[in-house]
């Protein structure tokens, strides 16, 4: 038999596999894990499903009691209904993230025992801020493939002076240190594992060795008596398994496609949608080999873009109030409310919501017909 | 292997590798300067405030969004630099991100030696 017949044969072979395989449920790990990898998500899971009280270091100050809580639907690593409230001040030329006002996540909830000492439900908005936004919680699906894309491939998307003139202008965030950021509606943060720390004391008021010190209220202490569990109120093995069931989490396999679907798998191309929402990405070298240059349906360049004075709110590192990093696409089905703060409840409005440097696709999808519409939004909602 | 280079790197960080081989490398490569600079620490961040009586700045520092302030001294002595040349403290603005060669003393944390990495990119007008 010539070689090409063989290589023929074995990639039939390969497709019929792929074809049998089990679809990936949203919440399922990746394939192939290993044995020691499958037993870091299953614990990981534990700790991220965890309810904290403040016997066990919840808060003071907190969005949620557990990365559960807004992480659950349909499955652990999914949405939330729940809302958080940012802000951050313009102050030129640099954007000032408040942290001397207690940062920009304004926690919405208190202990007991921080409301019985300072009276309060919240932490106070911070009385300098230029600027307020709302953050629905995004799906935490495949962003350990997010987290390996290397730095290269970004910045080869970014066209910040536009230079093709295609109307889309893309750059990279910077986290506070200079790194280059890929996390967050703002792209920010750089890493996933720093993301996923973050959290545990933005989010939860839970200390932990990679951030063993506690939010302070506005910026003021957390009064004394308040918080009587010693720092670090986890400890690195619950962070690391945390991470590795963030991290191991894997994109949901999209759903068969319709003939409609199909088609609007085109039409959002040709709208001029994937010139933000890259199809594929790949990862880079990881030791954990379910993740290691792994080509994956990404929908997004991790860079953020000017979206127009409508959807602006706050500026975040480099990011001005108008920019937000391209939505990942992955597990789009599962989303009830889009965009950043969930202003739109369908995916047509959320496509018409797009303005600035997402015009130009918004434009395309207008100008389609009612049922090239659909099929584009039929394709959406097999993601 | 990643360290968290916005936070303070005092030999508290988290485990480097769990390659054994590569570890063994690192242990021994890494032990004798960690012993000799146990109260030396390296923050890089950005520049929230600079005080000038007396003098000192503010850092942005910190981990995904839990960000936090890191005071620090400066001296007479604290070295600055930019793409290494020399330069006056004074030209270290709010919004540069920077590196922070410090040491904890009694009184706090002291800048030893400043590294200006560069600006922040903001092209936000007011």
């Amino acid at each position: 038999m010539s070689a090409p017949a063989v290589c023929a044969r074995v990639a039939l072979i390969g497709f019929a596999l792929a074809a049998c395989q089990k679809p990936i449920k949203p919440g399922d790990p990746l394939r192939d894990l290993t044995r020691a990898e499958r037993e870091s998500f299953d614990s990981g899971r534990v700790t991220f499903d965890a309810v904290f009280t403040p016997e066990t270091g919840l808060g003071p100050l907190f969005n949620s009691a557990s990365c559960g809580e807004c992480h659950e639907d349909p499955a652990a690593g999914g949405i939330g209904d729940e809302v958080e409230l940012h802000a951050s001040a313009f102050r030129a030329p640099v954007c000032d993230p408040l942290v001397g006002e207690g940062g920009f996540v304004i926690q919405l909830h208190t202990t007991p025992a921080l409301k019985t000492a300072l009276g309060i439900d919240s932490e106070p908005f911070p009385p300098s801020a230029t600027g307020r936004a709302l953050r629905t919680t995004p799906v935490l699906f495949g962003r350990g493939l997010l987290d390996l894309v290397p730095d290269s491939a970004i910045l080869s998307y970014a066209d910040p002076d536009d230079r093709n003139g295609d109307g889309i202008s893309g750059r990279p965030n910077h986290f506070v240190d200079g790194r280059l950021g890929r996390f967050g509606r703002k792209g920010l943060v750089p890493r996933l594992d720093e993301f996923n720390d973050g959290a545990f004391s933005a989010e939860m008021g839970i200390t932990s060795p990679a951030v063993p010190t506690e939010e302070t209220v506005g910026g003021k202490p957390i009064p004394a008596g308040v918080d009587p569990v010693p720092e670090p109120e986890i400890n690195q093995t619950a962070l690391d398994r945390t991470n590795a069931f963030v991290r191991l989490l894997a994109p949901p396999t999209p759903l068969k496609a319709n003939k409609a679907a199909k088609r609007g798998r085109q039409l959002f191309q040709d709208a001029g949608c994937t010139g933000c929402h890259i199809p594929t990405l790949t990862t880079g070298a990881s030791p954990v080999a379910a993740l290691s240059r792994k080509a994956f349906a990404a929908y997004t360049d991790l860079l953020v873009h000017d979206m127009g004075p409508e959807l602006a709110d706050i500026c975040l590192g480099d990011a001005t109030a108008a920019e937000f990093r391209t939505e990942p696409l992955i597990g789009l089905r599962v989303k009830h409310d889009f965009m950043h703060d969930g202003r739109d409840t369908t995916l047509e409005a959320a496509i018409r919501s797009h303005g600035g440097e997402g015009k130009g696709a918004r434009d395309g999808f207008l100008r389609l017909s009612a049922e090239e519409q659909a099929a584009l939004v039929a394709f959406l909602k097999t993601l | 292997m990643w360290r968290p280079i916005g936070a303070a790197v005092n030999g508290k960080g988290r485990p480097m590798t769990h390659h054994p081989a590569l570890l063994v490398l690192l242990l021994t490569f890494t032990q004798p300067t960690h012993t000799a600079t146990r109260t030396a620490q390296m923050y890089q961040g950005t520049v929230h405030a600079i005080q000038a009586h007396p003098a000192g700045l503010d850092l942005v520092t910190g981990v995904g969004f839990a960000l936090r302030l890191v005071h620090m001294r400066t001296l007479p002595t604290t070295s600055v630099d930019s793409a290494g040349t020399t330069i006056p403290l004074g030209h270290v603005k709010p919004g540069d991100v920077v590196r922070a060669d410090c040491r904890m003393t009694e009184t706090g944390l002291v800048a030893d030696h400043i590294e200006k990495l560069g600006p922040q990119r903001s092209r936000e007008t007011p």
